[in-house]
């Protein structure tokens, strides 16, 4: 299996708790013989970097140094995420199974891989702006939204990690609960877990074995 | 081809533009898809003399300001236009952008589809503003200068912006190709009642000077209704304001403390067939841009057979040839642009021998015909390029 993960953070860029989250995500893929690419944001170290954990790494700076908002920030930075995207769909011989779409930021990009070349996507829920903006209804947190429900419908699989969150995104984006799967990091078979998802997803069977 | 505009949603020039060109094209046998925002009563889709039209979702959740709404609407711009490149297996040969208001769509489908991509700049916001002064105005501006990045090629409609496009975001000379806009000149011979229409807009014994465009700095409106006192104290006129814009409000301030309002007539808004009935009433077209990167007033206006007086700035200034094919004054002088109006009033041989050359002028080089058919050349020559480079996917 072949998977993307699309993330605004990661190693050495430290955010918040989805870096370590996300790191620790492809780190564990890369042992269950799947073959790992991250893409993810950074302003100076861009370009493409294999660690010795074997996660293939492509970070891409904005092509748009002036910005307004965070939103504005996100939106000229899809097409990077796409393009590097696209690249890796290309040199693998369209050869790519799945992309996991961590947060919002990168589900516009996630959208047009699905619909323009037919690579699935899954949409992992860290955090919601309803929770981060406090219900907040201004415009910007609006449209954050937007790029959320965007996520989540498009999405095959919306992967969260509490049972608390599961109904969380069904109370705010009306989605059905078939559609969501808890993974809790904690969970002892954590990463098997990850893998039965992007099996469901990818409609396989969720039998490892198989 | 991405636009923000198409007919019936007109906001500037890019929607006559990418109607008239996509028309022509279709016709010359060029498969041509439009992908551009919704309009209310407009049908999602609809074929347009042979070009398919497709209108997405322009977002219209709430949002904090133009640029974001624009980058939101470009996320449902790219994420319909990759469906329909992707339901024609995609056998797009090239995606052609029209201004920063489509580039995230077009750079998104670029790379995914690895399709190269041609930019129209059709203006450019270092020029719209003067200079760049906020983080908002340096945001568009970069948005600008990465589409043109990105593009194979960057079509200018004039050798001003050829220049200044290549100024503003150090572009290469073989980069950039001068493409004119056109004008479609057949537009002006519908029959209409002539009197009847024109006493809508001004008195029998009043001289129509006219004014099309948005109410914006930029387009010199407030230079024009300075000038007015003086054209006034030698002929009997009315100005005839066709347009809408952030300035109205100051504008209409200026005029009636000018007490002039009996002698300029704002009509806001009107419907692309009452505007062209109008160009045929005026005695004179007035074009008084401080910035200006094409000028497609002053071509409707020589395809409508009126006289034109223009300031001698960017695109304008290649358009009309001074004592030939129009007038030109300073920009932005209220003396200069009084003399040109008086000097097409008050001498009807000197109006029709501008008016004349114009016409053959516009028939010549502006018609979309010809036009079309360059854009259809250098199509070729991207695909050609295409063909024989190692970014095409195998």
């Amino acid at each position: 299996m072949r998977v993307i993960i699309f993330t605004w953070e990661f190693p050495p860029r430290i955010v918040g708790q989805l870096s370590h989250y996300v790191n620790k995500l492809a780190i564990d893929l890369v042992k269950k013989s799947v073959d790992t690419y991250v893409v993810t944001y950074h302003d100076s170290w861009i370009g493409y970097h294999q660690g010795v954990d074997g996660v293939k790494v492509y970070r891409v700076s904005n092509p748009v140094k002036s910005q307004i908002n965070i939103l504005t920030w996100v939106l000229n930075l899809n097409q990077e995420v796409e393009r590097v995207a696209a690249d890796i769909f290309y040199l693998t011989k369209r050869e790519v199974d799945l992309i996991d779409v961590c947060d919002w930021h990168f589900t516009p990009a996630a959208v047009s891989l699905k619909r323009g070349l037919g690579i699935p996507f899954v949409f992992s829920i860290d955090s919601l702006e309803d929770h981060r903006s406090h219900g907040s209804s201004a415009p910007l947190n609006l449209s954050i939204k937007g790029l959320e429900l965007l996520g989540v419908d498009e999405a095959e699989r919306v992967l969260v990690k509490s049972e608390w969150m599961k109904q969380e995104v069904r109370r705010i984006y009306k989605t059905p609960l078939e559609k969501i799967e808890v993974v809790s990091p904690h969970s002892p078979a954590w990463i098997d877990e990850i893998l039965i998802a992007y099996r469901k997803a990818l409609g396989i069977s969720p039998n490892l074995a198989s | 081809m991405l636009s923000w505009e198409f007919p019936p949603r007109t906001v500037g020039g890019i929607s006559p533009h990418v109607y008239n060109l996509s028309s022509h094209l279709a016709r010359m046998g060029v498969d041509t898809y439009v992908v551009t925002c919704d309009f209310p009563g407009a049908p999602e889709y609809e074929e347009v003399n042979g070009v398919h039209v497709i209108r997405v979702d322009s977002y219209k959740t709430p949002s904090p300001d133009f640029a974001t709404w624009d980058y939101l609407m470009n996320v449902n711009m790219q994420k319909e236009a990759a469906t329909i490149i992707s339901n024609l297996n995609g056998k797009v040969d090239l995606i052609h952008a029209h201004d920063w208001l489509v580039a995230n769509a077009a750079i998104g489908l670029k790379h995914i589809f690895r399709i190269p991509l041609l930019a129209t700049i059709h203006s450019t916001e270092i020029g719209r503003r003067n200079g760049l002064h906020t983080n908002y105005e340096r945001m568009i501006h970069e948005t600008e200068a990465w589409l043109a990045h990105e593009a194979w090629k960057v079509v200018c409609c004039s050798q001003y912006m050829v220049s200044h496009t290549r100024w503003a975001f150090g572009l290469p000379e073989d980069k950039v190709v001068m493409i004119p806009n056109g004008v479609n000149a057949d537009v002006f011979k519908q029959e209409f009642k002539k009197q009847e229409f024109r006493s809508k807009f001004a008195e029998p014994d009043e001289k129509i000077i006219l004014f099309v465009g948005r109410l914006v700095n930029e387009k010199g409106v407030h230079v024009l209704i300075n000038a007015m006192p003086k054209v006034l104290a030698r002929v009997n006129a009315k100005l005839v304001i066709v347009g809408e814009g952030g300035m109205k409000d100051f504008l209409k301030v200026q005029v009636n403390n000018m007490r002039l309002a009996h002698k300029i007539f704002f009509t806001g808004f009107l419907d692309e067939q009452s505007v062209r009935f109008l160009y045929q009433c005026a005695d004179v077209c007035v074009v008084p841009s401080l910035y200006e990167p094409f000028g497609i007033v002053a071509l409707e206006a020589m395809a409508a057979k009126v006289p034109v007086v223009v300031s001698d700035t960017g695109g304008l200034a290649e358009i009309v040839e001074h004592d030939k094919t129009g007038v030109k004054v300073y920009p932005n002088n209220v003396e200069s642009l009084a003399w040109g109006i008086t000097r097409v009033l008050l001498d009807p041989s000197y109006a029709e021998w501008i008016r004349s050359n114009a016409d053959r002028k516009v028939r010549e080089m502006y018609n979309w015909s010809k036009i079309a058919e360059k854009v259809k050349a250098l199509y070729q020559s991207i695909c050609d390029e295409y063909q024989h480079g190692s970014w095409k996917p195998t």
